[in-house]
């Protein structure tokens, strides 16, 4: 799997493996891949932007992680449901032309039925193929639990392989670009 | 490429056969009743009509009816899926026509002139109508809301059964690939005033398995019986009596797997279908102009599917569907001078209940229209209005104007213009469904109300919600069409006939499923249905048919089609429709050019049939359908259909059928369908390899006659 990520990572983002030709050290540009239950009852994976990693569930109640997703419920590191002072901002603009990212309007998940990335908005569901398919030329930002800034893209949502009637799990694909100096210039 | 060679070749080959015609032939005129709802000689009917006579169906010599219409330019068979920017779902009850690029749900099905009931998700099952009991299918394209009311917004497809002609008794076997089996009985009676035909029928399938890696049938195995009879009874010179009855069930063999608490689990049970119905006329001729008839007709269908865990024999899921439908019509008809007035007003009631519904429903509608055809030795026309006014939806006012133009005895030019409507269906209003497993919430939009205030009494909503919004939604618009038809029709040399045709249908209020602005408290959306977009449908359609030396009759069809969503236009104009390869992970702008249009539609499709009259009473009948590449499925991330990896291939179907006539009345057919055995498992699921078929039909009373005389 992480084989299958190093190589997307860099015959899509080719100017992030080219590392002599990005100057600020300040940012880290990835793509990166999570596994999530494919239930709306089973916990949460957490993940942690700086990083770059998923965030053990027993660190729920810290400001470990940014966002939490499980089938596609995104819930983020604030309010409702973290310590942290996550937010997100769900725009229709196209990833790679974003320079900048907002520094007021991030939304909380006030409670969980209002939330700041609304479950169904962010993807096309195919009853045909089943899938789930991040609608194109959208991008999230987020103020991190711990006030830094990204911006995320959704590449694809698929099946983990499985047997048996259904899948457990989904694999999450997404690259972003973490600006580690704080301000919300990428 | 390689597949346009292929149908070139075909053309050229037909083209060849007809250049060595003789000019003697001429074809009888067929009659015809769909088009006006007067008989009429079809060559004076200014719409673009398609006949299948009842000798074409014995050539051809297939038992099921979407077969015999995919034979037809212009028709096709949608597989499985409903279009999808027509917000459709995976249908399991079968398949529907695809009509000038509309899906099935806007083609209106009848049986002897009056509507069937009982679509899933808004197709009617055709293959549930028996071809045997068939005379003559009538095919009408474009808007025919002035005559029908809802849903004959692409066209009529009109199923006309036989009608007792003589006395005669016919019984058939048939048997075909997967252990199919079918037998059937037909007599007619004419007896003093009263005249009656009887059908009876048995068929079976075994199914078939497309995957052997996964638990249970791609198709199930299924038994299904057929009854009808239709009484003519002459009461008087003047007051004639029909009366027809017809009953139709099927038994679906479920076994498959399902996943109960995270374990696969055996499931097994039956799926039952009914379908039946009661049409009653009284006609009675007023003088030698003008007649009235009195109809009433009563319809009702039914499925319910019950499978239970092997295991333990718990019920495991029972779904229904139950519909009742009784149309009451009165008509009066007039003709001067060739020139006939048509009026009729009539009433419908409608009841309809589900498992996905929270109670069972009753509709009405209330219609009035009239017609007045003009007849004349070189124009045709056909003006036309009804009125309809459903209980669910707003006031219907549906004109249609057509008219023919002879410029001399070999050509004829055609025009029309009408207006149809499609009722919003019955799950856009009324379904009240929440998935079990993810436990997302679907409301038809009469149910929104109802639904949200259940939800939040039952706190899957949080307090602090505004549902007020949703609480008075107005009642769902019917989707309605502007169509348009031209032909020209050219009888060139008496026995070869072109028609070149074009249309456009002009769509608007197409009814879509929405997300609510809000989640439940499991964090699922909530869905509703909106009149949200508009689509087009244009083409053009060529077809010739030929004669050669009364021997060989050739059939060639092609359409040419686009349908295109106004709306996604729009956005690709704007600049707010962006793709993202699925490999390389790269975004950009979606380009018109990019475009393809609706899903699950060919741009081209094509048809010829050859039938040979040949020595010592052999028919031989050969056909090859071509499909073009259609839309499948978005890879990219904006739902619409804009990269080619979206697309089917292309694909031919062929078949042939070869009949033998004895004189002692009996007829014996061999044939095969599918004959290049194409298949694709998950796009194409009904195409399961060749299937070879026999059937042989009896002429009880010939044959009776002839071993009297030995």
């Amino acid at each position: 799997m992480m084989a299958v990520i190093a190589l997307v990572a860099c015959s899509s983002l080719i100017t992030s493996c080219k590392k002599d030709e990005t100057p600020q050290i300040t940012i880290v540009t990835k793509t990166d891949s999570l596994s999530v239950n494919f239930s709306s009852s089973k916990p949460f994976a957490f993940f942690n932007f700086k990083n770059g990693v998923v965030v053990a569930n027993a660190d729920s109640a810290s400001t470990k992680w940014d966002f939490g997703l499980r089938f596609t419920t995104f819930i983020l590191n604030s309010n409702a449901y973290g310590p942290g002072n996550a937010g997100a901002i769900f725009q229709n603009t196209l990833y790679s032309a974003v320079t900048e990212a907002p520094t007021t309007g991030y939304a909380y998940d006030t409670s969980s039925a209002q939330k700041a990335i609304k479950d169904g908005s962010w993807y096309n569901y195919n009853p045909t193929t089943r899938s789930f398919s991040p609608k194109a030329g959208q991008t999230f930002f987020f103020r991190t639990a711990d006030n830094f800034y990204v911006k995320m893209e959704l590449l694809a949502v698929d099946y983990a392989a499985f047997v048996g009637m259904q899948p457990d799990k989904l694999i999450y694909r997404f690259r972003y670009t973490y600006q580690a100096n704080g301000s919300t210039k990428f | 490429m390689k597949t346009r060679y292929i149908l070139f070749i075909f053309l050229l080959t037909s083209f060849a056969s007809v250049a060595q015609l003789d000019t003697t032939s001429k074809s009888l005129q067929q009659v015809v009743i769909t088009a006006t709802r007067t008989v009429k000689s079809i060559g004076d009917v200014p719409l673009p009509i398609t006949v299948i006579t009842e000798k074409q169906l014995q050539n051809l010599g297939l038992q099921k009816l979407t077969d015999v219409l995919q034979t037809q330019a212009g028709l096709q068979l949608s597989n499985n899926i409903l279009g999808q920017s027509l917000q459709g779902y995976p249908n399991p009850f079968g398949s529907g026509i695809q009509l000038q690029g509309l899906d099935a749900a806007y083609t209106l099905i009848l049986m002897d002139g009056m509507p069937m009931t009982g679509r899933n998700a808004g197709v009617l099952n055709l293959d549930r109508i028996n071809v045997n009991n068939i005379k003559q299918i009538e095919i009408i394209k474009g808007p025919a809301a002035s005559l029908y009311g809802a849903d004959a917004l692409a066209g009529v497809i009109n199923i006309i059964t036989k009608a007792s002609t003589a006395n005669t008794l016919n019984a058939q076997v048939h048997y075909a690939t997967n252990n199919t089996t079918g037998v059937n009985v037909s007599s007619s009676i004419q007896h003093k005033k009263i005249s009656t035909q009887l059908f009876l029928s048995r068929f079976s399938t075994n199914g078939y398995d497309l995957d052997k890696t996964i638990y249970g049938k791609t198709s199930d195995p299924s038994e299904n019986y057929t009854a009808t009879i239709k009484n003519d009874y002459k009461i008087s010179s003047t007051l004639l009596f029909k009366n027809q009855l017809r009953y139709y069930t099927q038994k679906q063999f479920n076994n498959y797997l399902v996943d109960v608490a995270q374990q696969p689990q055996i499931v097994k049970g039956t799926s039952i279908e009914k379908d039946w119905g009661v049409h009653n006329e009284l006609i009675k001729t007023l003088n030698k102009l003008s007649k009235l008839t009195a109809k009433v007709y009563l319809t009702g269908y039914a499925n319910n599917a019950k499978v239970y865990v092997q295991k333990n024999n718990s019920l495991f899921d029972n779904t229904f569907l139950q519909q009742l439908f009784l149309k009451n019509e009165l008509l009066y008809e007039r003709t001067k001078n060739n020139n006939t007035f048509l009026t009729g007003a009539g009433v419908d009631y409608e009841t309809i209940n589900s498992s996905r519904y929270a109670n069972k429903k009753e509709l009405s509608n209330i219609y009035g229209f009239a017609q007045q055809e003009f007849s004349h030795k070189k124009y045709n026309l056909v003006a036309g209005i009804r009125l309809d006014k459903h209980s669910l939806f707003n006031a219907q006012l549906n004109p249609r104007l057509a008219a023919s133009y002879k410029i001399n005895s070999k050509l004829q030019l055609n025009a029309s213009i009408g207006r149809g409507f499609k009722a919003p269906d019955f799950r856009q209003q009324f379904l009240f469904f929440t998935n079990s497993i993810v436990g997302y919430t679907l409301f038809g939009v009469n149910e929104l109300s109802n639904g949200l205030q259940q939800l939040k009494q039952q706190g899957q909503l949080e307090a602090n919600i505004n549902i007020n919004p949703f609480l008075n939604i107005p009642n769902l618009l019917a989707e309605t069409s502007v169509g348009i038809n031209a032909e020209v029709k050219w009888n060139f040399l008496n026995n070869i006939k072109i028609t070149t045709g074009f249309f456009r249908n002009d769509i608007t209020n197409l009814i879509e499923r929405y997300n609510l602005p809000f989640t439940k408290t499991n964090g699922q959306a909530i869905f509703s249905y909106q009149n949200i977009n508009n689509v087009f449908t244009q083409g053009a359609v060529f077809s010739l048919q030929a004669i050669v030396q009364k021997k060989i009759t050739i059939n060639v069809g092609y359409q040419y089609l686009q349908a295109i969503d106004k709306n996604v236009v729009t956005q690709i104009k704007n600049k707010q429709i962006v793709k993202r390869d699925p490999v390389t992970f790269v975004s950009s702008y979606t380009t018109k050019s990019e475009y393809g249009g609706l899903f699950n539609r060919s741009k081209h499709t094509a048809t010829t049939q050859v039938t040979f009259q040949l020595p010592q009473a052999y028919i031989l009948n050969t056909r090859l359908i071509y499909n073009g590449k259609s839309g499948y499925a978005d890879i990219n991330g904006n739902a619409i259909l804009d990269d080619e990896r979206e697309y089917t291939n292309a694909y031919f179907l062929a078949g042939l059928t070869i009949s033998k006539n004895f004189n002692k009345g009996i007829q014996l057919q061999a044939g095969a369908d599918n004959l290049l055995a194409h298949m694709d498992i998950l796009r194409l699921p009904h195409l399961n390899g060749r299937n070879y078929f026999f059937t042989a039909n009896f002429n009880i009373n010939k044959l009776f006659k002839h071993s009297q005389i030995q």
